[in-house]
């Protein structure tokens, strides 16, 4: 299932993603490390549902073949990501870990939303699906903040981790140029910076007020975080054993 | 934290079967937990929790004495051996 759309949709589609892909990777890593093995096992399958997820949209750019969208994931130069930083963020902090995850998955209700209606019918078959597995993303993580936010020290520790994350969840919101024209013909609804309000609402009627500080400087997603490079060799681990393999 | 023992239904025909158990802090968490711990691959479309310290255990005293009730186990043998004589008699006579 491919859709035609112009380069600028494209660019649109693949920030979300990326954000996505290296989400999902960023969860998975956690396996085997997290606190507890219920968490273990329930952050790791929340990371494989973001995996599944980017390889919607990926297979909607790069049609059925297989090695055309594993191409699109992992092949591309780093400036042609359009990844945001938050995601790509390497911590071994499990609270930092979770608050992510929060924010993250709180964003993403927000975006998913804008192309709900979209004018790609594909798109928004892909939306609906997405919205049905995310529904019990952000229950799980709603869940554990009612536990973490009843006990002083557990809410320190997560306020602190909030407010280390805040500048990056800036830089989620910030669009690629391709996404004027994606709300310009209604492949979007509107830009996800217009949620942005509404975002920081919900976030802040859970914990209070949020110092958000400066934007990280993405230059419109296309430059990537010092983070990235480790980020994708882990990911490519396996590809680089034996470019030549097929898998 | 409380202990949840997990049970699974697949299907109408099937019965509720124990599959696992898990530890969470809440009722809440503890389905969430549930659902991405033992029906992610769709194991079962019912799911039931049940908090470990909600269940009634028996004691093994009052089961044991049940062990030793050979007169209780009506497997036909005893029965299948005299018809078996009474037919080997019959042959023979």
């Amino acid at each position: 299932m491919t859709v035609d759309v112009t380069p600028a949709v494209r660019e649109f589609l693949l920030a979300i993603a990326d954000d996505k892909h290296l989400m999902g990777q960023q969860h998975a890593e956690w396996i085997g490390v997290t606190p507890f093995l219920e968490e273990d096992l329930a952050f790791c399958s929340i990371g494989q549902d973001e995996l599944g997820h980017a390889a919607l949209l990926y297979e909607l750019l790069a049609g059925d073949d297989d090695a055309a969208i594993d191409s699109l994931a992992y092949d591309r130069g780093a400036d042609e990501y359009r990844s945001c930083h938050l995601v790509e963020l390497a911590t071994d902090d499990w609270t930092v870990a979770f608050a992510r995850h929060w924010l993250f998955d709180t964003a993403d209700q927000h975006r998913w939303t804008l192309v709900s209606q979209s004018t790609v019918p594909e798109l928004r078959d892909v939306a609906a699906r997405v919205e049905r597995e995310e529904r019990f993303h952000r229950m799980h993580a709603d869940n554990m903040l009612d536990v973490l936010l009843a006990d002083a020290t557990a809410r320190d520790r997560f306020v602190t981790a909030v407010a280390a994350l805040a500048p990056l969840t800036q830089g989620l919101f910030e669009p690629v140029p391709g996404e004027a024209e994606a709300v310009a013909t209604g492949v979007a609804a509107g830009p996800f910076a217009a949620e942005w309000d509404a975002f920081v609402e919900t976030i802040e009627a859970r914990i209070g007020a949020v110092d958000w500080g400066s934007a990280p400087s993405q230059a419109q997603r296309t430059q990537r975080s010092n983070d990235w490079q480790a980020l994708m060799a882990r990911m490519r681990e396996v590809i680089d054993l034996d470019l030549s393999a097929t898998w | 934290m409380h202990t949840y023992e997990i049970f699974l239904k697949k299907d109408g025909r099937d019965e509720y079967r124990h599959a696992g158990a898990l530890d969470a802090a809440t009722d809440d968490l503890a389905m969430v937990m549930a659902r991405e711990s033992y029906i992610r691959r769709a194991e079962g479309d019912r799911l039931w929790l049940v908090r470990r310290d909600h269940v009634i255990v028996a004691d093994p005293d009052l089961i044991a004495p049940n062990a030793d009730k050979p007169h209780r186990h009506h497997d036909g043998s005893a029965v299948a051996a005299r018809r078996k004589a009474l037919r080997n008699e019959g042959a023979s006579s």
